[in-house]
């Protein structure tokens, strides 16, 4: 969407707050000119930049799907004083968007094949769209093989849409944590390691993988050993970022800047990277 | 025949300019030359060498506003800067001119920074040539000249008692009043010559000494002040931050560099660039490196400042010429 001033937020209200864990709340965000609203078109992927005025702007992934034409919604982490901020506001609550930048992943590519979304933690946020659109367009892909982790049982995002994403058609959804609780009767492991006892096949198939730099680390050994090619997984890579342009410079990796060129990316394309994050 | 002023005219023709324009030009505060607001063109500094920090602050500040909340009337609205004055920038030197063509690179890309833009339309640039050149500087190794009048509106060359004039673009000659220059039978001294640096395939051996130990042994001594981004016509990368003004929550944007420790640190707290080493070779790989290869030119106009102001004596030229025989040793 051009604009005169790429950096002046669009207004928007915050029309729902959902407690995901004790500390991600899921925001339901209407922007406020109906014309934006209209116009405001994006893929899975594809992030925006928030602002509580007075604290200041973050980028965060887009947990809604565009072609529902519905609210944006931001699944947010309480972290430090932004992402603080914004936990602090109630439905009603003004706020600035920019956006939607960055590339997305690439749906296209994955038709056809067997899809293995693996996230970690506040990492599963912008797997989120990507798991919306395949199910909406079941029948374009093959094998649908979930995989959420996080640190405890409270802790995993999206548990409301366990169920229907549990029920879809050829689709498999497993959990694990770190650690359990009383209430908790499913996988106690990492998720390197759960990755191993699945034993996703290669053939066919892309792997998808969100989350914490050290998760991401060890996912791809065991990918590896299960025979993906770097072609076959799909990551996304985060940086500190001030614009969402390419030009305050500060999530510039290589010869790429993470915010235009990514944040989606292939093992491929991140291991010909000169600069390594 | 040359197009030509006298002194007594230019400085008469400067304080007309002043009257309808801010005029920034370079003027002695302390031991600084700096460019400012002049008050008295008489204050202006003529002499040869280049002000110690570049002009680039008038196209990007150091910190500025991008835009303020206001709450009036129970209703939320944001209000952006506008740039409305209009600017001459008077005695650029054709190095710092060349900046401000390459922050064009990034900036003026589409989506253009707002900000940028209407500082850069609204102000007129007059260039000095240097009839001599500073002991740091290499402009003649990275893509400029000390006559290079193709960054600036108008230019002017320093002869006997006045100045050889060249009107480059529209925009110059609209800053003209009729009947200003007269036509004089001078012709302008030699350009001086400038030190030389290697900088020939410079992206290329960047790229292969990417990996070598040599840049943490570069940045053991770098304290991470920041000076070399700061001083430098080119360097752009910004930090931006709300902070409350006299009762209203404005959005700020300041200079940042790539030196500071945090610069790429994200949530969680881990931070690609922790250690000195890949920092400080971000500074030279983005310069000689990425920049090249996106935009086709060095993001390094020789201008010297960073060689003459860093602390610990870490020294671009020296950088360039180091790359080059690193590419040969197998040491590297
Ligand atoms: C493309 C992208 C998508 C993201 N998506 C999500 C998401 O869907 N959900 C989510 O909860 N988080 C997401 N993040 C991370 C989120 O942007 C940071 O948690 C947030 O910026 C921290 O802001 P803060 O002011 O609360 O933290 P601060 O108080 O500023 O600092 C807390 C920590 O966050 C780091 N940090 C500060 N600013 C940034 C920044 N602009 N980018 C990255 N790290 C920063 C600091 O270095 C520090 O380690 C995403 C980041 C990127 C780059
Ligand atoms: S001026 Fe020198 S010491 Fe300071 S950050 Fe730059 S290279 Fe390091
Ligand atoms: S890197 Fe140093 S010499 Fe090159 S333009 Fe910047 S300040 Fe001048
Ligand atoms: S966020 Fe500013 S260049 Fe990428």
């Amino acid at each position: 969407m051009k604009r005169d001033n790429p950096l002046l937020p669009y207004l928007a209200t915050l029309d729902e707050v959902v407690d995901l864990t004790p500390d991600v709340k899921l925001f339901r965000i209407e922007l406020n000119d109906p014309e934006v609203r209209e116009s405001f078109d994006y893929q899975p992927g594809q992030f925006v930049f928030v602002s509580a005025f007075g604290t200041g702007e973050s980028p965060f992934g887009l947990t809604s799907v565009g072609y529902r034409k519905g609210p944006l919604e931001v699944a947010v982490r309480r972290v430090g004083t932004v992402t603080g901020s914004l936990h602090d506001l109630e439905p009603g609550a003004i706020v600035g968007v920019r956006g939607p930048f960055g590339n997305h992943f690439p749906l296209d590519e994955f038709k056809g094949k067997d899809l293995f979304i693996i996230g970690g933690g506040i990492g599963f946020a912008p797997l989120r769209p990507v798991i919306t659109s395949i199910l909406d367009h079941r029948e374009d892909y093959g094998e649908l093989t979930i995989l959420n982790g996080a640190r405890t049982p409270s802790d995993l995002v999206f548990a409301p849409e366990f169920d229907s994403w549990a029920a879809a058609p050829r689709t498999k959804l497993e959990l694990t944590v770190d650690a359990g609780d009383e209430s908790w009767t499913g996988r106690v492991a990492l998720i390197p390691r759960v990755v191993a006892e699945l034993g996703f096949s290669p053939e066919n198939a892309i792997a998808v993988i969100c989350g914490p730099p050290i998760m991401i680390h060890f996912t791809l050994i065991e990918l590896k050993k299960l025979g993906f090619a770097d072609s076959q997984i799909v990551t996304t890579l985060e940086g500190k970022m001030k614009c969402g342009l390419g030009k305050c410079a500060r999530c510039n990796v290589g010869e790429k800047y993470i915010c235009r060129d990514g944040p989606v990316f292939t093992m491929e394309q991140i291991s010909q990277l000169i600069e390594q994050f | 025949m040359s197009d030509y002023i006298s002194r007594a005219d230019l400085l008469s023709w400067l304080e007309k300019v002043s009257q309808s324009r801010d005029l920034v030009a370079p003027v002695k505060i302390e031991d600084l030359t700096l460019f400012q607001k002049v008050e008295r063109v008489e204050d202006i500094v003529f002499d040869p060498g280049n002000t110690d920090l570049s002009p680039k602050e008038f196209f990007f500040p150091k910190s500025e506003v991008l835009f303020y909340v206001d709450r009036s009337d129970g209703r939320v609205e944001l209000v952006p800067a506008e740039v409305e004055q209009e600017t001459v920038i008077f005695g650029i030197r054709p190095c710092d001119a060349k900046g401000i063509a390459v922050l064009d690179l990034p900036y003026l890309e589409e989506p253009a920074d707002a900000l940028y833009r209407q500082h850069r339309e609204k102000t007129t640039l007059v260039g000095l040539s240097c009839v001599s050149a500073c002991p740091e500087c290499f402009c003649t190794s990275m893509g400029t000249t000390p006559d290079d009048a193709s960054n600036v509106d108008i230019m002017l060359t320093e002869v006997e008692e006045g100045f050889i004039v060249q009107v480059v673009t529209e925009k110059g000659k609209a800053l003209l009043p009729e009947g200003l220059l007269s036509s004089k039978e001078v012709s302008p001294p030699a350009a001086p010559s400038v030190a030389s640096v290697p900088s020939e395939g410079i992206a290329e051996k960047m790229h292969q000494v990417f990996d070598s130990p040599y840049w943490d042994r570069l940045a053991d001594r770098c304290l991470h002040c920041n000076v070399c981004s700061y001083v430098c016509p080119t360097c752009y990368c910004f930090d931006v931050r709300d902070l409350r003004s006299g009762g209203r929550v404005e959005r700020v944007r300041s200079w940042e560099s790539c030196q500071s420790p945090g610069f790429t640190k994200i949530a969680g707290g881990y931070d690609p660039r922790a250690a000195k080493g890949p920092r400080l070779r971000q500074r030279f790989a983005h310069k000689l490196l990425y920049f090249v290869e996106k935009f086709g030119v060095t993001h390094c106009v020789g201008c010297g400042r960073c060689v003459r102001s860093c602390p610990v004596n870490i020294d671009i030229r020296e950088v360039i010429q180091d790359v080059q025989g690193l590419g040969v040793k197998s040491e590297a």
